[in-house]
């Protein structure tokens, strides 16, 4: 198996790091610290304001990665891609600047049960506020892939908001035969999706799933914290409103009103994260670079080990244990070792793996693991010894606790 | 960790002695949602002092055996003590240094404590 570990300088500083959290977020490959450390040492000015060469070149950096972003993800132009500090603001967006002001009293609103909380709070907290009905799909559905829409989608559905992999379960959701199956219900239905957990795992088209919304975070796909991306697609754009307000967004400003810029940039008010999103972009070169075949098919070698290695280890319950339709992303309870616990002597093993709920409360009710659950989560710098020496810890801290 | 007080942990948490309810006292719940810990503690205070002290509930070792340890040095402290005392107490008692998450689930058993206390 190839070795990407070299690309990432985290592994020369911290010897023998096994790090399996990249669903919580992922390191940062030579690449992406050398991009961020060439605006700062390079070029280091604010964006869309000076006319002096150094704040020109941060601007067409800057600019140069929604075109990148935007045919990484399929999209039509760079003109539906907004930059925002990650997935969470993403959301929370769609919700102020499109929901705000297209829903209204009575309508609905369709989640998932599986949802990350900042899929699932942003829109129970809207519904509460602005009267509207949240309905739910259930975990059922999702297992059977038999969605029974017919039942929850009606003409007033107005929007549905779901993940494209769940950060718990690892399950590539069928999003295209969803938009298809609600579509034919209600045409005018528009989706979000939750495209956190599959941004650098695995092939993403906006166009082909037929999504209106796409959030996702960078610092998950190899890019700097504080940094994420929405798409929109062109028609929904034009039914957006700014919602946050100040500088690099007006268009003209007067005593008593003000309009905006034209396109993403009333979306983007304040001076954005410039250093992330030009770190970003090296993210996606990085990405494209190796090739995402490449990227899935690594990751899904060392899944298949990984399950086939913990399928063999006594009082060991795997969550999913699906070997196809699914990323390296495992929800594990140890039947003597307590989840937290777990997670955490590992850790004194230099393994790092996620303990707990992982903003996924709803789900783990469901599944009946209320004490939360251990998380393993591939990258590309993950190799077949980490995955031996995972399992030999997980053996060890079993035995102590026995 | 220290290996000697995990051992401690480990053994505490599989045997506990304070698990129960005491039945007629003032009880509080309290839980630590990011890791799902979810604690009841019941007690009978008569004067201002702790005559009886129980836990129910569950969630990882360090947790379930820190309130259990501290059910046992309740037992017979005046609750003005009681609210006095801080995490460094309860990281002594249990004999380690906590790290960041950690302080969170051994501190949950005297937060929990503390909320009886104050309950009507
Ligand atoms: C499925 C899913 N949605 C949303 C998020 C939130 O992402 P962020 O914290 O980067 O905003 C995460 C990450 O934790 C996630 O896994």
């Amino acid at each position: 198996m190839k070795d990407y570990k070299k690309y990432f300088p985290i592994f020369e500083k911290e010897k023998g790091l096994v790090y399996l959290d990249s669903a919580a977020t992922s390191l940062k490959p030579k690449v992406v610290l050398d991009k961020l450390m060439e605006y700062y040492t390079e070029y280091s000015a604010n964006i869309h304001r000076g006319l002096y060469p150094m704040s020109e070149r941060a601007s067409e950096e800057y600019e140069k990665v929604r075109g990148k972003v935007a045919s990484f993800i399929g999209a039509k132009s760079p003109e539906e891609i907004v930059f925002t500090s990650g997935t969470t603001a993403a959301i929370n967006l769609v919700a102020r600047a499109w929901a705000e002001n297209n829903l209204k009293e009575g309508d609905e609103i369709l989640v998932s049960e599986m949802e990350h909380h900042s899929n699932f709070v942003v829109w129970q907290q809207l519904a509460k506020r602005k009267k509207l009905s949240l309905r739910i799909l259930s975990l059922e559905d999702f297992w059977q892939e038999k969605f029974g829409l017919d039942k929850l989608v009606n003409k007033r559905t107005k929007l549905m908001a779901v993940a494209q992999i769940s950060n718990v379960l690892g399950k590539i959701n069928p999003i295209e035969k969803m938009v298809a199956e609600a579509k034919k219900i209600n045409p005018e239905i528009r989706v979000l999706v939750d495209g956190a957990q599959s941004v650098g795992h695995v092939e993403v088209d906006v166009q082909k799933m037929g999504c209106d919304f796409f959030a996702f975070s960078g610092h998950k796909m190899y890019g700097p914290t504080g940094v994420g991306a929405l798409y929109v697609c062109e028609d929904r754009m034009k039914e957006m409103e700014p919602a946050d307000f100040g500088g690099g967004m007006i268009g003209e400003v007067g005593i008593v009103d003000s309009s905006w810029a034209e396109g993403v940039e009333k979306f983007e008010a304040g001076t954005p994260p410039i250093a992330q999103v030009i770190g970003m972009g090296a993210a996606v070169d990085f990405l494209m670079g190796i090739g995402m075949k490449n990227v899935e098919e690594h990751e899904s070698k060392l899944l298949e080990y990984l399950l086939e290695k913990l399928g063999e280890l006594e009082d060991v319950l795997v969550v999913n244990e699906e070997r196809h339709n699914r990323i390296g992303v495992v929800a594990m309870v140890s039947r003597v070792v307590p989840s937290h616990d777990l997670g955490y002597e590992l850790g004194e093993k230099g393994i790092c793996v996620r303990s707990g709920l992982h903003c996924a409360q709803p789900l783990h009710n469901k599944i009946g693991e209320k004490y939360g659950t251990t998380r393993i989560s591939l990258g590309v710098y993950n190799s077949i010894e980490d995955i031996n020496k995972l399992v030999e810890g997980i053996k060890k801290i079993q035995k102590d606790y026995k | 960790m220290d290996d000697l007080y995990r051992q401690i942990i480990i053994d505490r948490y599989k045997n506990p002695i304070n698990r129960g309810k005491v039945i007629g006292g003032k009880n509080a719940v309290k839980a630590n949602l990011s890791c799902g810990d979810k604690l009841e503690i019941s007690a009978k205070i008569k004067n201002e002092i702790i005559e009886e002290v129980k836990f129910e509930g569950g969630g990882c070792a360090v947790s379930m055996a820190a309130v259990d340890m501290l059910c046992d040095k309740l037992k017979g402290m005046k609750i003005g003590e009681v609210m006095k005392m801080s995490g460094e107490e309860i990281e002594e008692m249990i004999g380690m240094d906590l790290t960041y998450s950690r302080k969170k689930c051994a501190y949950l058993g005297l937060e929990t404590v503390k909320k009886m206390i104050e309950s009507e």
